[in-house]
């Protein structure tokens, strides 16, 4: 129980991040209104419910995507279309078209290759809406977990699921050290967490329910923060290229730390989430497949060293000078918060695991 | 209550508290957007790393022979376990007392040497976080714990290298040695996964079990480790990092590079020795590695013109030495050769400021230029050691395939989202 609060707690409180670090206050009842429906799914008592409740979310998604990307909006149109079928298949007790229909869902929203490219949009364009999408991905990660994880065909289409993660994984993770600005690292850095949730959930069909809660956790948290963080950057100077050293350290040094800490935590630092989820899924992983794991090893490693070079670019070098200030107060109230449940469930992981195993 | 009843407390506080103190500045300036002054952030370093040393000290006199400190499970699903748990051994307490002892030292000195330095408080940071990360190496009692260590020390030793962050080569070299890095710990996750999939545990103590295991296997499980160990002590191929990772401040080098951190993969190889001591295979590469790597930081040090330079590679001519020590089985003269070097570097590391000038003062300047001189040295030899192998031209060589193969990849992805997005995306 104190799982599912949790969970719940943590989305809802990510689809109200991106309104609260900003003084632009639009679409709130839209973000009201998709707050309340994340909560509910995470308490829905049904597959059908919880189904139901994903396409809705997905749908206000859309709407609120939209105007900024017609790609994006019409990627979480699918998503909400996927997440229909997967609630009229639980309703008829096809829980296997519920699962592949929910499985394609979690893909869409996750950015796994090759159903990226509305969700990319999403980080390029709107990316207020990809940290809520994010947080409503989370749970309809749980309710994939609770209601159609165990069944038959998601045991047998484990191996497949995980094998195609891995690779959704490892390409992102190569191309994230080409990249020449810093939305296309946030791009790949998304990509590259898609796959790792993709097998995570793969996973999780074979009973590593833990392993994926924690990957849509850290995708949540960890993605949707350094997404925040780009954001607020982007803000203050425009688009961000990563030829040359951008020298911003001296006069952002709190978007510096937060950056630091939020992008390592996406790849593993310890004491945080994504350390954890990292640890789960290796273990998942070896069950299905050696070259899986190494594919999945060799992508986290290719991510932090692209990770580590953008941070090199965005703010290390010649110093520059910004009127812009650094982080306000409602930025860094946000930020803190995501930094401080990273540690928390990365110190405390039984928080979140507990018995949900 | 014993001197025994107090050793999970004295664990706890030798690990936890420089950490927790740094995380605490960390998140207090971050919250808050006000640097703590000098003497505050010092004092408070300084007294975490003081309560860490005491909780060393008490732990080395109430430990006889070899306990385990279990604090329960950190994960535990079905069968599959992270425990926190920790062990007191000879080996975990010399390595533990020389960290705490160092950084001690270096803490104290730096609150003089980067007085009124923009990045104070970094610094300090940092070296909580770094001493935390030594305390976690030297006592963990699982893989999983001693990874969570490895990769703090190796995130801390990161953003030293790069602390003077306005000159482009600390950045440089700061991408160059965290690459390295994090390329070689992938053997360490590696061996984690194996290790638990293969001996059923990530315990330590569960490592005793590879005697059981086909050669294949052990050598394959050892030969991860060894990956790991090698890029952490900076072993051929990977010592082309060292030299550059000098870049960062004198305390740092000497505590990093001259102490503690220089010398994690072979104490890494020193708490899995059963799995090596079945590993005939890979026992016969690390002395090749660590006996390569003594004579090629040899040959270097010698055409060096600069103090730390040399200095470098005449640590890493002795890391190599030990690196075959203990590949060779001689671990207890290894782990005396491992303490009395890092003594000894860390002290010539802080006196290299005032290497330069002694030399002169006392005429050691022109005795040094003779004996570096081509005439005793064979002229190949010499141009290896000048060129270092071209080490770095050889490692940026290959990273420049995968960049290759990144650039083709985000190339077809651009091309992919051409087909559905509006033109002006497609940069």
């Amino acid at each position: 129980m104190i799982q599912t609060v949790l969970a719940a707690a943590t989305a809802a409180a990510m689809t109200l991040a991106p309104t609260l670090s900003t003084r632009k206050r639009t679409q709130v009842p839209l973000v009201l209104a998709l707050t309340i429906l994340v909560v509910a799914m995470a308490a829905a008592p049904d597959a059908r419910t919880g189904f139901a409740l994903a396409a809705l979310t997905a749908a206000l998604h859309a709407v609120g995507a939209w105007r900024a990307s017609r790609a994006g909006g019409v990627a979480m149109l699918l998503a909400a279309v996927a997440s229909a079928v997967a609630a009229v298949g639980a309703a008829l007790g096809r829980m296997d078209i519920a699962f592949v229909a929910s499985i394609t869902a979690i893909c869409i929203r996750a950015a796994v290759v090759p159903l990226h490219v509305g969700t990319t949009e999403l980080c390029e364009r709107a990316p207020g809406e990809q940290v809520r999408q994010l947080a409503s991905l989370l749970t309809l990660v749980l309710v994939h977990v609770r209601f159609v994880a165990d069944t038959p065909l998601a045991r047998e289409a484990a191996q497949g699921l995980f094998f195609l993660g891995a690779m959704a994984s490892l390409l992102p993770g190569l191309a994230s050290l080409a990249q020449r600005d810093l939305k296309g690292l946030y791009r790949m850095t998304t990509m590259m967490h898609g796959g790792y949730l993709l097998c995570a959930v793969a996973a999780a069909g074979r009973g590593h329910h833990a392993a994926a809660l924690f990957s849509a956790l850290t995708l949540l948290l960890a993605v949707g923060g350094f997404g925040l963080v780009v954001t607020s950057l982007e803000e203050r100077c425009g688009s961000v290229s990563l030829e040359g050293r951008g020298g911003r350290v001296g006069a952002f040094p709190h978007l510096a730390c937060a950056f630091a800490v939020l992008g390592a935590a996406g790849v593993g630092l310890p004491a945080t989430a994504g350390f954890v989820a990292d640890d789960l899924l290796l273990h998942a992983a070896w069950e299905e497949s050696v070259v899986a794991t190494a594919a999945l090893i060799i992508a986290s490693v290719s991510l932090a060293i692209a990770t580590l070079r953008g941070y090199s670019r965005v703010f290390l070098g010649p110093p520059v000078r910004s009127v812009a200030p650094d982080l306000l107060l409602g930025e860094r109230v946000v930020i803190v918060g995501i930094i401080a449940v990273l540690l928390l469930m990365g110190v405390v992981p039984r928080l979140i695991i507990g018995d949900v195993t | 209550m014993s001197l025994q009843d107090l050793l999970p407390y004295s664990v706890a506080l030798t690990i936890a508290a420089p950490g927790a103190c740094a995380v605490l500045l960390g998140l207090y300036t971050l919250l808050t957007g006000r640097t703590p002054m000098e003497q505050t952030t010092a004092g408070l370093i300084r007294l975490s790393v003081l309560a860490s040393f005491v909780g060393a000290g008490v732990i080395a006199f109430a430990s006889t022979g070899r306990h385990e400190v279990d604090f329960g499970a950190w994960i535990r699903i079905g069968t599959y376990e992270v425990p926190v748990v920790f062990i007191i051994d000879k080996v975990a307490i010399s390595f533990s007392l020389l960290a705490a002892a160092l950084t001690g030292l270096v803490a104290r000195f730096s609150t003089t040497y980067l007085h009124k330095e923009r990045g104070f408080l970094r610094f300090f940071v940092l070296l909580g976080l770094f001493c935390t990360g030594t305390q976690l190496v030297s006592y963990g009692g699982a893989l999983d714990l001693m990874f969570l260590g490895w990769e703090l020390i190796g995130i801390s030793s990161m953003l030293f290298i790069g602390f003077f962050h306005e000159r482009n080569e600390p950045v440089r070299s700061s991408v160059r040695a965290f690459s390295i890095y994090r390329v070689c710990d992938a053997g360490f996750l590696f061996a984690i996964v194996v290790s638990h999939e293969l001996l059923g545990s990530t315990r330590l103590t569960a490592l005793e079990g590879a005697a059981a295991l086909p050669v294949m296997e052990a050598t394959t499980l050892a030969l991860l480790f060894l990956l790991a160990a090698i890029g952490k002590s900076a072993q051929l191929p990977f010592s082309g990092w060292l030299p550059r990772a000098l870049e960062g401040p004198t305390p740092t080098s000497a505590l990093f590079y001259g102490g503690v951190s220089i010398h994690l993969g072979l104490f890494l190889l020193l708490r899995i020795w059963p799995v090596m001591e079945v590993a005939p295979v890979a026992k016969g590469i690390g002395v090749a590695i660590g006996l390569a790597t003594a004579l090629y930081a040899n040959a270097v040090a010698r055409t060096c013109s600069d103090a730390k330079g040399a200095l470098a590679h005449a640590t890493l001519a002795q890391v190599g030495l030990i690196l075959a020590e203990i590949c060779a089985g001689l671990t207890t003269l290894a782990l005396v050769h491992l303490v009395g070097h890092a003594f000894l570097r860390v002290w010539q590391y802080l006196r290299a400021p005032n290497m330069i000038h002694d030399a002169h003062r006392t005429g050691l300047a022109a005795s040094a230029r003779e004996e570096g001189a081509p005439g005793s040295l064979g002229r190949a030899l010499y141009a290896s050691g000048l060129f270092r192998l071209r080490l770095d031209e050889r490692i940026d060589r290959a990273a420049a395939l995968f960049v290759a193969l990144g650039r083709t990849l985000d190339s077809a992805d651009r091309k992919l989202r051409g087909l559905f997005t509006a033109p002006e995306v497609n940069r």
